[in-house]
C-alpha cells in the first residue's frame, strides 16, 4: 500500500467550511483519512509511506480556472503543465483557438487530446455561434454532448439581440450557460475594424486624451448587459458575464441577482487590482480587453467581490509573442498571460484583508464549478485528492523572467503565497524543492 | 543682479541649449525653463541673415523618417539641419516596410545600424516615438505621433507668438477645431499652459475628447463664447482621415458653427492674430480671405519659425547628448 502523509497542514475546504490543522493521508488516488491525531506508527512500519511535515503550509482544493485563452504562442500540453505549475488542477478553454472550438467533433478530439490522467482537466467552452460570426447558431446541443460546458463567442460580443435572444432559450433547453463578453462593439469602434485609426485602445478619460489613444467608454460593458439581462428573464437562461471590469456592471448585476434571475459573473486579477493609469508609458502588457479601467471600477470591482456579486475570479489568460507586444500600443496585440499569476494576486486580497482566505478559496475552486455544472471540489475522505499544497506567507516577486508565458502585467510586483504543490488524483503534477525538503520519511 | 541676469540671458542666446533629455518626444514634462531657452535659441536663429554660416555640426548625421504623408515638416527639418551642416537622409516609409510586414522594431534596428546621430521620426501611432527611444542609442526628435503630440509645431507656434507679441504668459489663447484628433493642440496645451498662458479648447462635443479640462484649460461648444477676448486663435484642419464619418454632418454645417470667419473674430481682442499648423481647409475650418490677411494672419510666419526653431532643437539635443 502507497501512502502519502501531510503532516500537521492547514485544510481549507469551502465545501464543507473547514478550516483547520489536521493530518490528511492520501492513497492512490483517494483522501483516506483528515484527522488531528494520527497513529503515525501504523502507517510508519509501511516502507511505501511518504511523509511530508507540512507544519506553516496550507491545503485546499486545486484551483479551477474558469476562462484560459490558448493563443498562437501556445499548445495545450504546454499550457496545462504550466497550469500545473501554478496551482490549477481544471481549466475551461475558451472556443477562439486555432481551429475553432465549434463543432462536435473537436470537442470530442480536445477531449481525448488532453485526457492526461495527471494533468489538470480541460473542460470546453463551444463556439456560440458558427465561425464566431455572431450570425447562426452553432451545433451546441450536439456539443453539449460531447462536453462542451457553455456557450460564448470567446472575446467577442454576442452582438444580434435575436441571436442572443435564440441562443439562450435554445442554451436554456439544454441547460447549459452562455457566456459573454460584454462590449458594444460599434461603441468601442472594434466593428469598424477595418481601419486602425478608429479602433478603441484603452478606456476612455483624461489618460486616453492624454496619450492620444482612442477610448473605449466604460459604458460599452454595461449596454449590452442590460440588454442581455432583459433577455435572460425572457427566456429563463443561465447567462454568465466575464471579465466584469466596470462599476456600472456591477452595479446592474447586483440588481438583476436580487430579482432572481440566473446571473453570474466572473473578473479577473487585472481589474481589481490594476487601473488605467499604467498605460501612461504605452506599455502593452496593459493593452488587454476589456481594458483596464478607471481606479473608480478597480474599487467597484473589489466591493462586488466582497459582497459577492462577483463570484469567481479567473485568469483570463491570453499570453502574446513578444513580437507581437513590441509594438507601438496601437499596432500591438490584445492580452496578457494569466494562468502563472491568478492564485498569487487573489491571494493578496486576502493579505490586503479585503477578504478572508475560505472566501479566496471559494472564488478559485467551488465558485465556478458551481457555475459550469461541475462536481463540487471538495477535500473529504473517500473523496479524489486534487489539491494543491502553499505557503501563505512566502514572500516574492513576481518577475517576467522566472515566467513562462508572457507578458505579465504583474512584473515587479511584490506578493506573499507561492504554489508549493499540486495534487490531480492523487499524483504529484508539480511540486517544487522547497516542498521536496519537507520530507521526513 | 538685473544686469547680472541678462548678460547670462544673452550668453545663453548665442549658445546650444542644454537640455535634460537627448530626444525631444512631448512637450508634457517639459520644464518651463527649457522651453524658455529653445525659444530664445531659435529666435536667434531667426534673427540670423540666411547666409550667415552656422554649420556647427558637420559629420552629424539625420535620418528623417517618415511613415506618414508630410511635406513642410520634412522639409523644414531637413532645412535645418542643413543650416547647420547635418547630413540629412530622408526616407519615406509609408508604402514600403510596414507593407511588408516588417516590425518597427526591425526597422528601427536597421536604421540605427547605420549609426545616425539623431532620428527624426513620424508614425500613425501614438507613442511610436518613445519605443524608437527605448531601442535605439541615437537621438529622436518627435515629428508627430498619431493623435498624442507634435512638440516641434507647438515650439514654432510659440515663438511665432512670441515675435509677433512679446510674452506669451497671461496672453488667451484659443484653439479651435478637431481638438480630438489632433496632435498639435495636445503639445500646444502642455506648452502654452506651462507658459502661464490662459488656454481655451473650443470643439463641437463630438470632436472634443475626454476629461480635456483635466489638462489645465477651458473647453467650449459654442465659438463665440470661446474666443471671446482671445489674443491668439489657433485653428486645426479636421482630420478626417483619423474620422469614422460620426462625428461631423458636414463640412458647410462645421464652418457654419466652427469655421473662423468676421463674424466670430469681431468678438475676439481687436489685435487677435489667427494661426494654423497647415495644411488647411479654406472655407471648412476658416474663411479664405481671413487666411491671407497679412496684418493678422500668422499662417506664413509660423512656416518661418518651423527652421529656426528645429536648429535650435537639433544643435540641443546634439549638445545635451555630448555633455550627458
Amino acid at each position: 500500500m502507497t501512502h502519502t502523509i501531510f503532516k500537521s497542514i492547514k485544510l481549507i475546504n469551502p465545501a464543507t467550511n473547514f478550516n483547520q490543522k489536521v493530518n490528511v493521508v492520501i492513497q492512490n488516488e483517494t483522501i483516506i483519512s483528515i484527522s488531528k491525531d494520527l497513529n503515525l506508527e501504523k502507517f510508519n512500519k509501511d516502507n511505501q509511506t511518504t511523509i511530508y511535515d507540512c507544519e506553516g503550509l496550507t491545503m485546499s482544493p486545486g484551483i479551477f480556472d474558469m476562462r484560459v485563452n490558448i493563443g498562437k504562442t501556445e499548445n495545450l500540453k504546454f499550457t496545462q503543465v504550466t497550469a500545473a505549475e501554478s496551482g490549477i488542477t481544471s481549466m475551461a478553454i475558451l472556443p477562439n483557438q486555432t481551429p475553432k472550438l465549434n463543432n462536435p467533433s473537436i470537442i470530442d478530439h480536445i477531449k481525448r487530446q488532453s485526457e492526461d490522467i495527471n494533468l489538470p482537466k480541460v473542460i470546453v467552452y463551444g463556439a456560440a455561434t458558427k465561425d464566431l460570426n455572431g450570425l447562426e447558431m452553432s451545433e451546441i446541443g450536439l456539443m453539449s454532448e460531447m462536453g462542451a460546458i457553455g456557450f460564448t463567442n470567446g472575446n467577442k460580443s454576442i452582438k444580434n439581440s435575436l441571436v442572443m435572444r435564440r441562443l439562450m432559450s435554445y442554451a436554456a433547453m439544454i441547460n447549459r450557460p452562455i457566456i459573454q463578453h460584454a462590449e458594444d462593439e460599434d461603441l468601442s469602434g472594434l466593428s469598424q475594424a477595418s481601419t486602425t485609426s478608429i479602433r478603441g485602445e484603452m478606456n476612455e478619460g483624461e489618460i486616453s486624451t492624454r496619450l492620444g489613444l482612442i477610448g473605449i467608454p466604460a459604458c460599452a460593458e454595461v449596454i449590452v448587459i442590460e440588454r442581455d439581462i432583459r433577455l435572460a428573464k425572457l427566456t429563463g437562461a443561465h447567462y454568465h458575464v466575464a471579465h466584469v471590469s466596470t462599476r456600472d456592471a456591477v452595479n446592474i448585476i447586483r440588481e438583476a441577482k436580487k430579482s432572481g434571475l440566473n446571473i453570474t459573473c466572473d473578473t479577473a486579477p487585472p481589474y481589481f487590482s490594476l487601473n488605467e493609469s499604467k498605460l501612461l508609458t504605452y506599455n502593452t502588457a496593459f493593452k488587454l480587453s476589456p481594458p483596464l479601467r478607471s481606479e473608480d471600477d478597480r474599487l467597484a470591482i473589489i466591493e462586488g467581490i466582497q459582497d459577492g456579486t462577483i463570484d469567481v475570479i479567473a485568469s483570463d489568460h491570453r499570453a502574446r509573442s513578444k513580437d507581437t507586444k513590441a509594438q507601438p500600443f496601437s499596432a500591438a496585440s490584445v492580452g496578457a498571460s494569466g494562468i502563472e499569476t491568478l492564485f498569487s494576486i487573489t491571494l493578496d486580497l486576502v493579505n490586503k484583508k479585503i477578504i478572508d482566505i475560505n472566501t479566496a478559496i471559494s472564488f478559485l475552486t467551488i465558485n465556478p464549478a458551481k457555475i459550469l455544472g461541475i462536481d463540487t471540489p471538495t477535500l473529504e475522505e473517500e473523496k479524489i485528492a486534487d489539491f494543491i499544497v502553499f505557503d501563505e506567507n512566502e514572500p516574492y516577486t513576481i518577475k517576467q523572467e522566472n515566467l513562462k508565458t508572457s507578458p505579465t502585467p504583474f512584473d515587479g510586483k511584490k506578493i506573499h503565497g507561492k504554489i508549493l504543490a499540486t495534487y490531480i488524483n492523487g499524483q504529484a503534477a508539480f511540486m517544487n524543492q522547497t516542498f521536496k525538503n519537507k520530507i521526513i520519511k | 543682479m538685473n544686469k547680472l541676469l541678462k548678460n547670462n540671458y544673452e550668453v545663453n542666446k548665442s549658445s546650444p541649449v542644454k537640455l535634460s533629455s537627448h530626444h525631444l518626444l512631448a512637450i508634457e514634462g517639459m520644464q518651463k525653463s527649457e522651453i524658455q531657452k529653445l525659444l530664445d535659441r531659435a529666435d536667434y536663429f531667426a534673427n540670423l541673415d540666411k547666409h550667415t554660416d552656422t554649420k556647427y555640426l558637420s559629420g552629424y548625421v539625420v535620418l528623417n523618417v517618415f511613415f506618414e504623408n508630410s511635406t513642410r515638416t520634412r522639409v523644414s527639418f531637413e532645412l535645418a539641419a542643413r543650416r547647420l551642416g547635418a547630413e540629412v537622409i530622408n526616407i519615406s516609409l509609408i508604402n514600403s516596410s510596414i507593407k511588408k510586414g516588417e516590425s518597427l522594431l526591425d526597422t528601427a534596428s536597421t536604421l540605427n545600424a547605420m549609426k545616425p546621430d539623431l532620428l527624426i521620426v513620424r508614425h500613425p501611432h501614438s507613442g511610436a516615438p518613445l519605443l524608437f527611444a527605448e531601442y535605439l542609442s541615437c537621438s529622436i526628435i518627435n515629428a508627430g505621433d498619431g493623435r498624442h503630440e507634435h512638440p516641434t509645431q507647438a515650439l514654432l507656434d510659440a515663438l511665432t507668438i512670441k515675435r509677433r507679441i512679446g510674452y506669451l504668459e497671461g496672453l488667451k489663447i484659443s484653439i479651435c477645431g478637431d481638438i480630438s484628433n489632433s496632435r498639435v493642440a495636445r503639445s500646444n496645451i502642455h506648452l502654452l499652459t506651462t507658459m502661464g498662458a490662459e488656454v481655451r479648447c473650443v470643439a463641437p462635443s463630438t470632436l472634443m475628447p475626454s476629461s480635456l479640462e483635466k489638462l489645465g484649460v477651458k473647453c467650449f461648444n459654442d465659438m463665440k463664447e470661446g474666443i471671446k477676448d482671445a489674443d491668439v486663435v489657433m485653428l486645426l484642419r479636421l482630420q478626417n482621415e483619423r474620422m469614422s464619418g460620426t462625428e461631423n454632418p458636414s463640412e458647410r454645417e462645421y464652418f457654419n458653427f466652427f469655421g473662423l470667419d468676421e463674424t466670430k473674430l469681431s468678438l475676439a481682442n481687436p489685435n487677435a492674430v489667427i494661426m494654423h499648423p497647415g495644411p488647411m481647409n479654406r472655407g471648412v475650418e476658416i474663411a479664405s480671405a481671413l487666411a491671407d490677411d497679412t496684418n493678422r494672419s500668422l499662417i506664413k510666419t509660423q512656416v518661418e519659425m518651423g527652421v529656426a526653431i528645429r536648429m535650435s532643437i537639433i544643435e540641443a539635443l546634439n549638445h545635451s547628448k555630448n555633455k550627458t
